[in-house]
């Protein structure tokens, strides 16, 4: 009486499956730490062309996009993945330097080159009406960082060969 | 502290100044200059033996908080908080390479945020939230911003009145 052929055992029955398993779960390990791209908004922004200065909070992207020489400050609203209107904000004289945008997206401060000098720039989107915001004692701005509220702002500042911080409380 | 709640003075908006905390290190350069979204903690970045380096306070005491796991990485660049500085986001140098990394202040732990392959971060935003960051990368000599989902990574450091049952840690 012949006997039923044997199975082996698992992992001698499935070996690529199991080295498969196995080589997923390194993987897994080794890139637990991979940043998740977020493909829809990112092919958005990929539709702006070259793109820098990213200011991020919840909902709001502000960023300077565009061709050389014709970059503008943009707002995306994250939820909705599209670009806001920015009235009165950008011009053609004008090249932003930086950017940076409160939880709202209501205010947005910019850095940026007019003519021949830089100016900081304070606009309130509802009302589209933008106001310079004077440098005491004068200097040369460039990166911003503004509080979630929108109150604080701190300003990099060149001055006689050296960079400081200014911290303004916006009205 | 002499940095301390000093308004310098009102300007002709109604603009309010106040001096950057000092150092501690007596007058020094400092760059990048980056808020938590609560206002209350400032990121810079100061010379420490010729090496950029971040440096933390409390914005009215001047209080400078510690990062110890960053000691060894420098040049830092591009800092970025959270909402209450419980995630500092910033560049630092790991051999060769500029490498994008996430401390968690609360528990101590140093994030490396590894990037697709041939890409350079050049410069970060965090979202106030930390649950998104938006990096600025040089691809093929193009600047380019791309946004990345840190949800898995991390827990919501939300403002007070957001604050859900069971999420962002409050700092010790």
């Amino acid at each position: 009486m012949t006997q039923p052929p044997q199975l082996p055992p698992p992992w001698r029955r499935r070996p690529t499956a199991l080295l498969a398993l196995s080589l997923s779960l390194l993987l897994a390990g080794c890139l637990g730490d991979q940043l998740r791209p977020l493909p829809g908004l990112n092919q958005r922004l990929a539709q702006l062309g070259s793109s820098h200065a990213p200011a991020l909070t919840g909902r709001w992207l502000a960023l300077i996009a565009g061709p050389p020489g014709r970059q503008q400050v943009q707002l995306i609203d994250l939820d909705r993945g599209l670009p806001v209107p920015l009235v009165g904000l950008n011009r053609p004289d004008s090249q932003p330097l930086s950017v940076a945008v409160d939880q709202w997206g209501e205010r947005l401060v910019v850095v940026r080159q007019r003519e021949d000098r830089t100016e900081l720039v304070l606009h309130r989107r509802s009302l589209m009406a933008s106001e310079r915001l004077p440098i005491e004692p004068a200097g040369v701005p460039r990166q911003i960082s503004l509080s979630a509220d929108g109150r604080l702002l701190a300003v990099e500042v060149s001055r006689g060969g050296r960079w400081q911080v200014d911290l303004l409380e916006l009205p | 502290m002499a940095g301390a709640l000093l308004l310098a003075g009102c300007g002709p908006l109604g603009l309010r100044r106040q001096p950057a905390p000092p150092p501690g290190l007596g007058a020094q350069s400092r760059e990048q200059a980056a808020l938590s979204g609560d206002g209350r903690l400032l990121a810079s970045l100061i010379e420490r033996s010729g090496r950029s380096t971040v440096l933390l306070q409390d914005r009215r005491s001047g209080q400078v908080l510690p990062l110890p796991h960053l000691r060894d990485h420098q040049p830092h660049s591009s800092p970025s908080l959270s909402w209450t500085g419980r995630y500092l986001a910033l560049l630092v140098q790991r051999g060769p390479q500029r490498q994008a990394v996430l401390q968690d202040r609360a528990n101590g732990r140093l994030l490396p945020l590894m990037l697709p392959a041939g890409r350079q971060p050049q410069r970060l935003s965090l979202a106030a939230d930390g649950r998104r960051i938006a990096i600025e990368l040089l691809d093929n000599g193009q600047r380019r911003v791309e946004l990345f989902d840190l949800s898995g990574l991390v827990e919501p450091d939300l403002a007070p009145g957001q604050r859900q049952s069971g999420g962002g840690a409050v700092l010790p």
